[in-house]
């Protein structure tokens, strides 16, 4: 048991390890990521920079635009792990080599951490540029590493439902907005009871929840989206 | 009946309106080859995807036993090696690093891509995107066999390849099947001079 379990983690992080090692070679996602998230910061706080809006309407609507921000930087750079896979050609040697499930958290894992490395990058820059103080850090830091890893999650599982259809930046909009609407709904209500200092309630929960069962149907899924 | 063998029979697959097979039947055991021969279209590459488990027949069984054990196509899969022409490589990978990585997932030893790279002359540190077509069928050769399959699945085997590369991949399987355990499904060869053939399959016909 031990052996198999040890086995598969070694799957796991073999993949991990090669989607960095070929990013870090063609710095695709990185880039993508980098500039429309940047892009688009540039963007929000020109326009709702400190002295675009009153304090109470920014931290009523700042955390939806850094969510948007996140949300959208994501989906321009976390669906290419699968979609790559199919359009190199390279998917038919890992249906034949790999464990379904070791495959998926290892590309959960190089999305979580591009996420992760992105909302590094992203959240202090917007909250110094829009000025916007937040009371909670501690709850701030914890909504975005779970926010992250349910985006993370979910545009993983799309991806690897969506990489061998035709029509798949369509696909992938359709598909991102039932899965990820909830996930956005609770991470901009916690943003916002950070940014107040309130406390998290039901909705760190609910948060959590999310990400346990995204990833759990995520597993139970993809080896039958995987392999016809 | 041997520890190791392969039986398929009235597999069918139709992709839309197109019947690619119909009904197509046959068997290898350890030791043994079998060539499957037809025109263009005639299914040759679609059975051979759905021996490996990488398409499900829409009718029709496979039986692939180990060790007088069944297999499942998630096992076939894990399993066979394979080559074929869509099998492609991370081209921002040198040869070396794409196999330490399949190797990896195969649980192969760690030393075993380096000996089949010396074997059929490949160099570990080129670029997998600036190979030669026969330079990939070679690394195609490697990566079928990095784990010791039971079962190799051969699709256009010798494609491109250059006569020292078509000799060393023969002498592969030559030690592939002499080994007593190992069988190939060999489709398109382009000589149909391979010893051990057990049986020649034509589709199309």
């Amino acid at each position: 048991m031990w052996r198999l379990a040890s086995n598969w983690a070694a799957e796991a992080l073999a993949v991990f390890a090669k989607d960095w090692r070929c990013e870090f070679r063609t710095r695709y996602a990185l880039n993508t990521l980098a500039l429309f998230a940047f892009t688009t910061l540039v963007v929000v706080s020109a326009s709702l920079g400190p002295l675009g809006t009153s304090a109470a309407r920014g931290a009523s609507v700042l955390p939806v635009l850094l969510w948007l921000i996140l949300l959208f930087a994501g989906a321009a750079g976390l669906p290419r792990s699968f979609v790559h896979e199919e359009e190199t050609h390279t998917a038919t040697a890992l249906r034949l080599a790999a464990t379904p499930s070791a495959l998926f958290c290892g590309k959960l894992a190089y999305g979580l951490s591009l996420v992760w490395a992105l909302e590094l990058l992203v959240a202090p820059l917007f909250l110094a540029m829009v000025s916007l103080a937040v009371r909670s850090p501690g709850l701030f830091v914890l909504v975005l590493a779970a926010g992250g890893f349910g985006l993370a999650a979910g545009s993983t599982l799309i991806a690897a439902i969506i990489a061998q259809a035709q029509g798949r930046s369509t696909l992938f909009a359709v598909l991102a907005f039932p899965v990820l609407l909830p996930l956005l709904i609770l991470v901009v209500e916690l943003t916002r009871n950070a940014v107040a200092g309130a406390p998290a309630g039901m909705a760190l929960h609910q948060l959590l929840l999310y990400d346990g069962t995204v990833t759990i149907f995520g597993l139970m899924l993809f080896p039958v989206v995987w392999n016809p | 009946m041997s520890p190791t063998d392969l039986r398929f029979s009235g597999v069918s697959r139709r992709f839309g309106h197109l019947a690619v097979l119909a009904g197509v039947s046959g068997e290898v055991s350890a030791g043994q080859a079998l060539l499957v021969t037809g025109a263009n279209g005639s299914g040759k590459s679609t059975l051979l995807r759905c021996l490996a488990g990488l398409l499900a027949p829409d009718s029709g069984e496979i039986e692939c036993r180990e060790e007088g054990r069944s297999l499942d196509a998630a096992e076939r899969r894990r399993r066979v090696g394979m080559v074929a022409p869509d099998i492609a490589f991370y081209e921002e990978l040198t040869v070396a690093e794409n196999l330490a990585f399949f190797a990896r997932l195969r649980r192969a030893r760690p030393e075993r891509p380096a000996e089949l790279l010396e074997r059929v002359g490949l160099p570990g540190d080129r670029m997998a995107g600036a190979l030669s077509s026969g330079m990939r069928q070679r690394l195609r050769w490697v990566w079928a066999l990095l784990h010791r399959p039971r079962l190799l699945l051969l699709d256009e085997p010798f494609q491109n390849l250059d006569r020292p590369g078509e000799t060393v991949t023969r002498e592969l399987l030559e030690e592939h099947l002499a080994a007593g355990e190992g069988l190939a499904v060999i489709a398109n060869p382009s000589s149909l001079e391979v010893s051990r053939v057990a049986a020649r399959l034509e589709l199309g016909g």
